[in-house]
Parts: structure tokens; C-alpha cells; sequence
């Protein structure tokens, strides 16, 4: 890659994205049973040096897509199809040996659980070193100080000390970082993080955030954040995806999304969340009903069971996703034109 | 809502209108190392001292990280573990001296909702025999006809069709699944409720319906909720009165707007600049104040006030070696019921001490891990 990171920010190109995700289609077939589409024709790009992220309640597919992404998900009785282009490769068409080559140094993955993402017999220090020896070829010794300066970058105290020290010595939040560290270890191009922070506490996530968005602006590496939390995706990502039911109903930028949400299924959420300088004594306004009321994307909106806004053309045709020509893009038949009047 | 209500009540700690009345608790648990006898070797403090009241009606709201207390300390006022020092007053009775047949009947009047609905519970049961072992066993549930009159109103109170009596909880989704457990906590119509982090296992949709259910469960029955939570959002929310907890003891207490008007406790003000607001300009705006490190371990909290190995306030004097007492702090526009255990709290808001560089120290884990290891007798439901 030649390009230097201000002139792909600059340009808004399909071309210049890093990694770009086309109508990526997972598909889980069990024997006997119907199969059920996790993912639906999820399609958005991520350049150097940006954040973009996937928004959603569990059971939207947002995981399911980072681990397509990642070729992490099983050959037998999953269906992916679709594009996953980095670089000018279809990360999809990949063989496993391929794909074990890319994992770790080309893209990076940082998962929920660090406690069952780590080995728990094996030291900090050797987990890492060994991403290290595995992708750039270098000896244990010679990797050792470059894994000690990882673990002191990603604001580990006292990192030599900690190198031997195995998971379940470390906090919640240490552990967090060393696996950061080791997703970081070979600088890879993409990071896709999912749900970071969700098992930390408030003070330690902050810590981990700040880190993130560190490193993002300092080495211009793509992160892709995965998360249920607005308040994280509001504070971190420069791009905003918002799923359901396997689909992106919104994207758009981070403040005009946030400012006007368009989607009743964004303005739903947002109307959901308690906010820490709200009005008190205000009522929130839930979605009602739940997932498992939705309707079949093929023939309708699955949100419109749910939907304050739905009319009747909701239940009878699949509305695609579109953009308003300002770089929203909806998949509604009947947005919300004011969205202030429904959140506040 | 109550709010007006709590509003009115003058600050005193002594009147009619105090429901639980918790005086200098304590809960260790003991730490045991051994191959053939156990041998004490030290104690996880994790809650070492806290006064709190409960007024009749409101909701008080209990918020820290994990590992804080909060939990055990709720579980304190439940009986569900023993006080290693000190009283809980409940309603006029001492709850730590009852045991046995006066001890289960006392239960009827405070009911716990838990934070994993599909761990507690049980699979096997239908939702009607969940509701319905409750009354039988305080003998709520004479005869047939009132009994399920009773749990007809019990569903429809939460938002769940008559037609969940029959099912069993694995046929429901996590949000319905919280409304059986909050059910089945109104059945035995209790007093108070304490909820422990009642809607941190739920999709915010669905967090958003169960908050309501709850406000809404408040005002019909005019119950006393104490609500444990990580969440200062959703706390702030919910509560009333809010307390903050560090490390087994309260660092502040004040009404849930006075403390989001004016957090005192360097620690308050942390754990405030931490949480997530979901709009961007509020976001790129604010200022965090970033804590470094990881919170101490309970076996071996830290001398003096407990937070001051990670307070960017922190002073030579005092801090390390004096332990600071929740008291009313002479900051202009704190209330009287506005309380705060720091030294320095009248300085800092003045501006006249000012946050510094902290280094991170490490913490040790012991080697059980967290202070969840140590929680709780074998099965919940037993000790129910």
C-alpha cells in the first residue's frame, strides 16, 4: 500500500477502501431443519485510519458477519456467500491455510471474552510472541522484547513481570489489553473488535476505548467495532451501521445520525436508552414486542410487527436500502421525518 | 411516581418512614487454604462497614464496578448472607438475629429479582408452579379459585398473556423471562424488592420495557425497590437516592439529581465521566477523567480511603492513612442529604486541589479469582 492515510480519508472512493464488504450472505443449514439466514446481503467498506460500526441487539448477525469476515466460521453447515475484499483478494475464496496466514497479521480480531479468547496453561507472554513467530518468522528470544513492548503500549504496568504471568492472574481489563496486544502484534491493516468492552466495567472500558481510538488515529489501521452500545458507537465510530434481523436498516455518518435518525428502529433505540444527562422522571419509549416477532425479509420489512411507523405497503414488499442522496442510507418504506418529535 | 413523595420527606434518617435501617455492616468471607484442614488465611472485605436507609416507597439505587460489594451487600439485607458485624433493621426487626420458621416468614416481605432470569429459574417448572410455590409456601394460596384469580392478576400486572401459566421458561425470550422472575417476586406480595442488576442480561429495547414494568410495579403496589446495578444510567433512572459504592463501602449518597448535578467523590466524578452518553457532540465535548489501573483486590484493600491508590486528587496527608466517614460536605448547593467520604471533597470542588498524574499500580488477583467466587450458599433457591 502506498497511499498515505490522509488522501484515502480524503477520498470516498469504493477503491480505496481497505476492506470492503459485499452483500455477504451467511446462511446456517441444519440437517432437517429450515435453514435460518443469520446474515442478509450486508454490505459496507472500511478505510485506513477510519471506524466503522456495526450496531445491533443480539441476534442481529453483527458477530456472525465478523466472523465471516475472519473465515472463523465452520465449512459444514454454514453458507457464506458473497465478496469480502481486501486488498484485491476475496477473502471468502480463501483456503483455510490462506486465511491462517492473513488471521492475526493482515487482520486482526479482538473478542467479547478475553478469558476464554486466551489459553489459560499458557503464559501472556508466550501468546504473544507466538503470533510474532508465526507471521514474521522470528525466534522466541528475538520476539520477547517486541511482545514486552506491546503489552507496555497497550497500558499494561510493569510488562516484563506480567510476560510470565498466565490469564487468570490478570484483570478483566489486563486481560482485555494483552489480547488487544496480541491482535495488535503484527500490525495488521484491519482490526475488527467485537463487543470490546461489553464484559468490563465503566472506568476500564473508557481506558480500552481511549486505547482504541489511539491507535486508530496513530497507525491508520481500520477498525471495524462491533457493539450493542449507542454510547460507545456515538463516542468512537466515524461511520454507523445499523443492523436488524440480519440487515443494515441505517448507515450513516456518526453526528447526523445520531442528530436525526431516521429509522424507526434507530429512533427506537435511542428513545430506549436512559441517559446519564437526561430528565430524570421521563419515561423511556421501548420497542415493543420482541425479535421473535418478526416478519420474513423476503416478503415484507421484518421490523414492521414492531414498528410505530409501519403501513401497510410494510407487510407486503421488502424494502431495500437506499440512499436519500446525502449520504443516509435507509431501508424503510416509511421513515421518520421528525425524528425529535419521537425521541424526546 | 415517588418521586414527589421522597421529595417532600424531610432527611431524617430516624422517622416512621425508614423501611430498612442498615447500621455498620460487615461481610467477610474467609479465605481458606489447606490440604487437610482448612486454615484461615485471611478475609475478602467485601462489604466492610455501610450505613444506608430505605424509605418506605422509594427506590434506592446501589452502583459500583464489580467486585464493589454491591451485590453481597444486598444479599446482606436479604438474609441470604450473614452480616459478619452489624444490624439490619427491617421494618422494626432485626433480621440478622431471626432465623429459622421467623426468618422464612419474614422472606414474604422482601423478594430478590435476579440478573440471569434463565438461571433462576427453575427449567423444569412451569411458569404456574414458579408463581404458585411462593404463596403456598407463606400460604398465600388457601384455595384453588383465589390462587389462580391470583396469578391471572400476576401476569397481566407484568404483560404476560394467561396462557404463559402453562409454559415453561424456555419457551419465553429473555425479557419475558425477566417479567416471570418479577412476577414471582410480587406474588408473595412483599415489601421490598431488591433487584440485582434486573436488566443488564436484556437487549436495551427490551432493558427499556422492564424499567418501565417496574416504575409502573412501584406505583400500583407502592413498593420499596433497591436496585444494584453497574449501570449509573439505568440507576440514576430508576432511583431516588443513589449510592455509590468503592470497594465495600459507600463513597457518596445523595438524591439520584443532586449527585448527577454535583458528583463530590473524586470517585463519582470517574465513574460519570466513563459512561457513554449516545450523542456524539456530548461525546466529543466532554472531558474523561481516566482512571488508571484496575481496582484493588478486596482481600487486601487499601489503607486509609480506599480509592486513593487510583484518585487523581489524591494528597500527602490524610488520604493514605485516615479512613474517611460519609458526612455532609459544606460545598455551595449541597443539600443535607448530599453525603460524601472524602477528605478533601470542599477542596476539590473549589478548585483548590488539583488532579494530577496517577501511575498505575498492579493489582494481584487472588487466586479464586473475583469476589463472585466467594458469593452465596450452594443454590439461591434453598436459601429462599
Amino acid at each position: 500500500m502506498t497511499e498515505t492515510i490522509e488522501n484515502v480519508q480524503t477520498q470516498a472512493n469504493r477503491n480505496e477502501a481497505l476492506l470492503s464488504v459485499r452483500d455477504l450472505r451467511v446462511t446456517f443449514q441444519r440437517h432437517g431443519e429450515k435453514p435460518f439466514v443469520a446474515v442478509d446481503g450486508v454490505s459496507f467498506d472500511v478505510r485506513p485510519g477510519e471506524t466503522v460500526g456495526l450496531v445491533g441487539e443480539s441476534g442481529c448477525g453483527k458477530s456472525v458477519t465478523s466472523l465471516a469476515i475472519m473465515g472463523l466460521l465452520p465449512r459444514r453447515g454454514v453458507k457464506v456467500e458473497g465478496e469480502v475484499d481486501f486488498q484485491g483478494t476475496d477473502l471468502l475464496r480463501q483456503s483455510d491455510d490462506q486465511m491462517r496466514d492473513r488471521r492475526g497479521r493482515d487482520l486482526g480480531m479482538i473478542f467479547q471474552d478475553p478469558l476464554s479468547s486466551l489459553n489459560p496453561v499458557v503464559p501472556i507472554g508466550v501468546q504473544v510472541t507466538e503470533v510474532l513467530e508465526r507471521h514474521r518468522g522470528m525466534s522466541r528470544k528475538a520476539a520477547t522484547p517486541v511482545a514486552r513492548e506491546m503489552l507496555d503500549k497497550v497500558g499494561i504496568p510493569d510488562p516484563e513481570r506480567r510476560l510470565k504471568d498466565y490469564p487468570h492472574q490478570l484483570s478483566g481489563g489486563m486481560r482485555q489489553r494483552a489480547l488487544i496486544a496480541m491482535a495488535l502484534a503484527c500490525q495488521p491493516r484491519v482490526l475488527i473488535a467485537d463487543e470490546p468492552t461489553t464484559a468490563l466495567d465503566v472506568t476500564i472500558q473508557a481506558q480500552i476505548l481511549a486505547l482504541l481510538k489511539d491507535l486508530v488515529e496513530d497507525t491508520g489501521t481500520a477498525l471495524v467495532m462491533i457493539t450493542h452500545d449507542l454510547g460507545v458507537v456515538a463516542g468512537l465510530c466515524d461511520r454507523v451501521n445499523v443492523l436488524y434481523g440480519g440487515k443494515i436498516v441505517e448507515r450513516g455518518d456518526r453526528h447526523p445520525l445520531f442528530a436525526s435518525p431516521r429509522h424507526p428502529y434507530t429512533v427506537g433505540l435511542l428513545g430506549s436508552i436512559p441517559r446519564l444527562d437526561g430528565t430524570r422522571g421521563e419515561r423511556l419509549t421501548p420497542i415493543p414486542g420482541s425479535v421473535s416477532d418478526n416478519l420474513p425479509w423476503d416478503s415484507a420489512c421484518a421490523f414492521a410487527p414492531r414498528c410505530p411507523n409501519a403501513i401497510e405497503v410494510c407487510r407486503e414488499a421488502r424494502p431495500e436500502l437506499l440512499d436519500d442522496g446525502g449520504g443516509r442510507w435507509l431501508r424503510c418504506h416509511n421513515p421518520v421525518e421528525n425524528p425529535l418529535e419521537v425521541t424526546r | 411516581m415517588t418521586v414527589s413523595e421522597t421529595a417532600t420527606t424531610e432527611p431524617s434518617t430516624t422517622g416512621d418512614d425508614v423501611l430498612v435501617d442498615v447500621r455498620g455492616v460487615k461481610v467477610h468471607f474467609p479465605i481458606k487454604k489447606g490440604v487437610i484442614f482448612d486454615k484461615v488465611v485471611g478475609y475478602v472485605y467485601a462489604v466492610d462497614g455501610v450505613d444506608l436507609q430505605i424509605r418506605r416507597g422509594e427506590t434506592y439505587g446501589l452502583v459500583g464496578e464489580s467486585g464493589c460489594g454491591k451485590s453481597t451487600l444486598g444479599r446482606a439485607i436479604l438474609n441470604l448472607e450473614t452480616p459478619t458485624e452489624g444490624s439490619v433493621v427491617f421494618d422494626g426487626e432485626d433480621i440478622a438475629s431471626l432465623s429459622g420458621e421467623r426468618l422464612r416468614r419474614k422472606r414474604k416481605d422482601i423478594q430478590m429479582v435476579f440478573q440471569d432470569p434463565m438461571g433462576s429459574l427453575d427449567p423444569r417448572q412451569s411458569v404456574e408452579s414458579l408463581l404458585i410455590e411462593g404463596m403456598k409456601a407463606h400460604g398465600l394460596a388457601k384455595d384453588e379459585r383465589s390462587a389462580a384469580k391470583r396469578l391471572r392478576e400476576l401476569l397481566s400486572a407484568v404483560g404476560l398473556p394467561a396462557a404463559a401459566l402453562k409454559k415453561y421458561p424456555h419457551e419465553f425470550s429473555g425479557g419475558q423471562r425477566q417479567r416471570i422472575g418479577i412476577a414471582r417476586a410480587l406474588s408473595v406480595d412483599p415489601k421490598l424488592i431488591v433487584a440485582d442488576e434486573p436488566v443488564s442480561a436484556l437487549d436495551v429495547s427490551v432493558q427499556a420495557q422492564v424499567i418501565n414494568l417496574l416504575e409502573d410495579l412501584q406505583e400500583e403496589f407502592g413498593l420499596t425497590y433497591l436496585v444494584v446495578a453497574h449501570d449509573l444510567a439505568v440507576v440514576r433512572h430508576i432511583s431516588d437516592r443513589i449510592g455509590v459504592m468503592y470497594l465495600g463501602a459507600l463513597v457518596e449518597e445523595a438524591e439520584a439529581d443532586d449527585l448527577y448535578a454535583q458528583p463530590l467523590h473524586p470517585y463519582t466524578r470517574a465513574l460519570m465521566s466513563a459512561v457513554p452518553v449516545p450523542d456524539p457532540l456530548v461525546e466529543d465535548r466532554r472531558e474523561r477523567i481516566l482512571l488508571k489501573g484496575d481496582l484493588p483486590s478486596p482481600a487486601n484493600p487499601p489503607k486509609g480511603c480506599r480509592f486513593h491508590t487510583r484518585c487523581p486528587w489524591r494528597q500527602e496527608t490524610r488520604c493514605d492513612t485516615e479512613r474517611p466517614q460519609l458526612r455532609v460536605v459544606e460545598v455551595a448547593g449541597a443539600p443535607e442529604s448530599h453525603r460524601v467520604a472524602c477528605h478533601w471533597a470542599e477542596q476539590i470542588e473549589s478548585g483548590e486541589i488539583q488532579a494530577h498524574e496517577v501511575t498505575a499500580t498492579l493489582t494481584e488477583q487472588t487466586a479464586s479469582g473475583g469476589e463472585d467466587d466467594f458469593v452465596g450458599p450452594a443454590s439461591v433457591t434453598e436459601a429462599l
